[in-house]
């Protein structure tokens, strides 16, 4: 009597605890690469969030969003500010996430696949909070209706009331480095395979921004493009040089904006 | 007493002069002492051995001085001693009487009493015989004192109303006004509360040219028992809009040691800060330390205001005002940056914040690309740094964040050291990997700019955490006030995130003022450091990780963005324009003359005499006149005017200098005249002032129970009409006592050696 009290008790509690496991998001922050303990100026930083695919079917950790492209992407793009600008760069990136303040040791942070994060309470607050303060975020890698709305629903989070604006030509942004008046949609590495600029129904790049009060940029946004594939795949001889070229200028004028305004 | 004992009065003896009217010689006295005192002694010391042994000790020297002393003022009689003095003749002088009517005079606190109005006892005392006294051998004129002198039939119905006492300009204009008359003596009755400082050598002069004797009688209490009163504040007449300002409040108190009270600035009615002070010791100096907002820009009228104690005397001397010019303009800074760095992004947004400063950038992004921010049209910083004075004297100051000394030709390193020294405007060096000894700028032309002994080579720059810490220095500082109280402000310092940080800058030059240091490991190092150099002023702040305080401080915490905008306006505010204007005194005080000064310069800040200069004054009631500056001789550059304002209140000035038609600058000065209001303070009797006053020119200061002599030993004095008259000494009753008791005194020591 008393094995099958025990043996009631146990499936009762690994019932429970599947449960609660599976109704938790994601919270893997996937490859882990060893970062460097250089010391420099300015440190490339990646946002990395909890995914709210969790229940939906891509894996209990096994597919983290945040990591997309990561640290190619992030180690050639360093190659070529050290290279290109007098920033000191870091010659690796940093993982930054909102569990804890250390995000505030790096005012700039780059996030991929935003149409997947999702925040509790806590870290939209801590995201606002670093906003406001001075941090500037650039957001790339989501495209379509679908993932701008999906997008939208983490940035209201943060910002409920903060409109996103287009972003002009005549915007500093794209000229604080480079003069970037013919920009042009930036595909991933599958325009190699489809020839396409686009992903989903997200046919026109479209460069948008939040402000602060003072009108500063605090959140570039860079939708349907893949600037981070553009720089994973710029040593790839089947990948457009313009595209990569493109991508790189736009990325080096996005973190001299950051660190000017 | 005296007079019994010598004949005559204490006057005769400081005013006449000792004469020996026997008909011998002088040296023939002093030849007859020597040989009297030295026979005397050969006398003594030839019967010493025959002397009975005590008398051969130091008795027999004992006996040989008394009679020593004794032939010698015998010989001094023999030759028939005398004074003679000068002695005013009777009714053929003047006495003038002047009396005091000015406000403090009005206090009741003299008389017998000690409740009198000190006015109401001037004019008792004067009264009580003295002025009849006076009026037996002498004319008497009476005057009343205020701003000038009043000639007044009688002393009676005198009221103490006058808005201001001016002893200096009242005897000054009574040695005018009364040359040619046989004035003897002069009788003032004043509390000696001057209001304009003292008296000067001038009219002390004209005094004693003419030996006019000035007699003075002090009223009032020389100690308040219960009064606290300002004595100076020590304020910047010109602030930028919104700045902390600092003012320094010196005070002291009688009767309330160890008592606390408010010390409150006040705009109108509108209270700036407050600070609870505790009194010190009664009669000691105390000065305290308050900060406050400047505002929005116009002229202010700040009062400095220590709340009334209980019971207080006088409660009208517990504040002062001063005016404060708050300007709107904006001070423009050149930020060099040589590299893209957080540091530079988050001074830019502290500045963003700031109405009062704008930061012109230039930064470089590239090898060979500039960025510019904050330029007021595209032409602005279009060839990088200046390479000329005018174009870079525009700026009120310079910042040189990472850049290397050597980015700089010779020619801008040499307009660097002019924009400070020539120009008066400030710079500010920041740490970074380029910065000072890394960036060679210890090895430079410029290194005389940097406030410290940079480290020699290189490698001083180091990304590791430091905490930053006050100096005491800091602690009184008002770029480092981040919150009113001072030690919370120390507390505040220390509590501050670390910096991401630090560069070593070596040691302070002397004369250098360290006002926060910063912990790095176990290593305390200067982290900001402050300098005057020529004109303007220099610093460094050691670091370019200060961003960490904005970055790790939570939302909408000020310092980061306070402690910057504090330190730019301490490297803009002070840079002085092509024009600039000041005055000696901004507070006249009940007197409207105003002298006004200006030192022109041209765009390069080289002096202009050739300029035409013209002072536009708007007075109160809309009254206005220019005044034409004219060039000071000997002082190339330099303009002066004077002027009078003619009613009490503000006055603003705006001076403005021309060359041909080229309007070379301008700049504003603003003060005001104030009536009556420094009869408030200084109200206890001035003794030291009146007893000076009487010492210098041959009077004496009266105390009440000499008053009866006046009448007679005022006629002792060399003014007016006088006649020299010579007093014989050897019949004075002190003489022949001084023979007896030389001669008794010999017998009873020779009776009490037992040598009789």
């Amino acid at each position: 009597m008393k094995l099958l009290q025990a043996a009631i008790f146990s499936v009762i509690a690994a019932v429970f605890c599947v449960s609660v496991s599976a109704y938790q998001r994601t919270a893997d922050w996937g490859y882990q690469p060893e970062q460097s303990n250089v010391k420099a100026e300015f440190a490339w930083s990646r946002l990395a969030y909890n995914s709210n695919l969790g229940y939906s079917g891509y894996g209990y950790g096994r597919w983290a969003t945040w990591s997309r492209d990561y640290p190619k992407a992030d180690r050639q793009f360093l190659i070529a500010l050290n290279r290109l600008t007098r920033i000191q760069g870091r010659p690796t990136e940093q993982v930054v996430n909102l569990d804890s303040d250390d995000i505030f040791n790096y005012p700039w942070v780059y996030a991929v696949q935003v149409q997947t994060w999702s925040f509790t309470d806590e870290e939209a607050k801590r995201l606002r909070e670093y906003l406001l303060k001075g941090g500037f975020l650039m957001v790339d890698d989501f495209h379509g209706t679908a993932d701008w709305e999906n997008f939208m629903n983490g940035m209201r989070q943060v910002f409920p009331n903060r409109p996103v604006e287009d972003l002009q030509n005549s915007d500093e942004i794209f000229h604080v480095l480079y003069d970037m008046d013919d920009r042009f949609q930036v595909p991933g590495e599958q325009y190699i395979r489809t020839g396409r600029t686009y992903e989903k129904d997200g046919y026109v790049a479209k460069w948008r921004a939040i402000r602060d009060d003072h009108g500063r940029i605090v959140v570039a946004i860079c939708h349907n493009m893949h600037l981070g594939d553009a720089w994973e795949w710029a040593d790839d001889p089947e990948y457009p040089e313009q595209f990569a070229s493109m991508a790189f200028r736009v990325g080096l004028n996005y973190i001299m904006y950051g660190m000017t305004h | 007493m005296f007079e019994f004992f010598f004949k005559y009065p204490w006057p005769v003896f400081t005013k006449g002069k000792l004469v020996l009217l026997g008909s011998w010689p002088v040296w023939v006295l002093l030849l007859l002492i020597v040989v009297s005192v030295a026979g005397l002694g050969w006398l003594i010391w030839r019967s010493l051995p025959e002397a009975a042994p005590k008398m051969q000790t130091w008795r027999a020297g004992v006996v040989w001085a008394l009679q020593s002393l004794l032939v010698t003022l015998v010989l001094v009689l023999l030759w028939q001693p005398a004074i003679t003095v000068a002695q005013l003749k009777s009714q053929q002088n003047m006495i003038a009487v002047l009396v005091d009517d000015s406000r403090s005079m009005a206090i009741a606190d003299s008389g017998r009493d000690g409740k009198t109005a000190r006015e109401t006892a001037a004019v008792q005392t004067l009264n009580a015989g003295i002025l009849s006294g006076l009026q037996k051998r002498f004319q008497t004129r009476v005057y009343r004192l205020d701003g000038g002198i009043t000639r007044v039939g009688s002393v009676d119905g005198m009221q103490a109303t006058a808005a201001a006492t001016h002893i200096n300009d009242g005897l000054k204009q009574f040695a005018a006004e009364t040359a040619d008359l046989p004035v003897g003596a002069v009788v003032l009755l004043s509390d000696g509360s001057d209001n304009t400082g003292g008296i000067d050598v001038e009219t002390i002069g004209a005094l004693r040219n003419r030996r006019l004797p000035v007699h003075t009688i002090g009223f009032g209490k020389e100690r308040a028992l219960r009064d606290v009163e300002v004595d100076e504040v020590s304020v910047a007449s010109r602030a930028l809009a919104d700045s902390r300002m600092k003012a320094t409040v010196s005070f002291e108190q009688r009767g309330y040691a160890g008592g606390k009270t408010t010390l409150v600035v006040k705009d109108g009615d509108k209270a700036l800060a407050s600070k609870e002070v505790t009194l010190d010791a009664d009669g000691v100096v105390q000065t305290e330390t308050v900060f406050f907002n400047a505002g929005t820009a116009g002229v202010k009228r700040v009062q400095f205001l220590l709340q009334p104690m209980a019971s207080e005397e006088n409660i009208a001397n517990n504040a002062t005002t001063r005016l404060v010019s708050v300007s709107g303009d904006k001070r423009r800074i050149l930020y060099v940056e040589g590299e893209p760095r957080w540091e530079y992004k988050f001074i830019r947004r502290a500045a963003d914040d700031d109405h009062s400063v704008q930061i012109v950038s230039m930064l470089r992004t590239t090898e060979n690309k500039i960025y510019r921010q904050g330029i007021s049209d595209p032409s602005e910083l279009a060839d990088g740094f200046p390479v000329k004075a005018e174009d870079l004297f525009k700026y009120d100051g310079i910042i040189i964040g990472s850049v290397e000394a050597g980015y700089f030709t010779p020619r801008q390193q040499e307009l660097l050291r002019e924009f400070v020294d020539k120009r008066g405007g400030g710079l500010l060096f920041l740490g970074g990997r380029f910065s000072l000894a890394d960036g060679g700028w210890g090895a430079s032309s410029d290194s005389e700019l940097i406030p410290t002994f940079l480290p020699n080579g290189k490698n001083t720059f180091h990304r590791d955490p430091a905490t930053a810490q006050l100096t005491p220095a800091g602690t009184e500082s008002t770029v480092t006030r981040l919150v009113d109280d001072s030690a919370k402000n120390v507390e505040r310092w220390k509590k501050l995130p670390y910096m991401m940080d630090y560069q070593e800058a070596g040691n302070p030059k002397p004369g250098a003022t360290v006002l926060a240091e910063m912990n790095a490991g176990r290593a305390r190092l200067p982290l900001l450091v402050t300098q005057n150099y020529g004109r303007g002023r220099t610093a460094l702040m050691a670091t370019s990780g200060t961003w960490r305080w904005q970055m790790s401080q939570a939302l909408g915490d000020p310092t980061h963005d306070m402690f910057w905008q504090q330190l730019l306006r301490w490297v803009a505010a002070d840079s002085p324009g092509p024009v600039q204007a000041s005055m000696p005194v901004l507070r006249l005080m009940d007197d409207g003359h105003a002298r006004l000064t200006a030192m022109v310069r041209d765009k390069e800040y080289t002096v202009a005499p050739d300029a035409k200069v013209v002072a536009h004054v708007n007075g109160p009631e809309g009254g206005s006149a220019m005044v034409d500056m004219a060039p000071v001789p000997n002082d190339p550059g330099s303009f002066q005017a004077e002027w009078t304002a003619e009613k009490p209140g503000s006055y603003l000035v705006e001076v403005t200098a021309t060359r041909g038609s080229n309007e070379l600058g301008r700049d504003v000065v603003t003060f005001e005249r104030t009536d009556g209001v420094a009869e408030n303070f200084r109200t206890e009797q001035n003794r030291e002032l009146l007893e000076k006053l009487s010492s210098q020119t041959g009077g004496k200061y009266w105390k009440a129970e000499e008053l009866a002599r006046l009448p007679k030993e005022i006629s002792y004095s060399e003014a007016g009409i006088s006649v020299r008259d010579t007093k014989e000494l050897w019949d004075m009753p002190i003489v022949f006592l001084l023979l007896l008791g030389l001669m008794a005194g010999e017998w009873m020591l020779r009776r009490k050696w037992g040598v009789i």
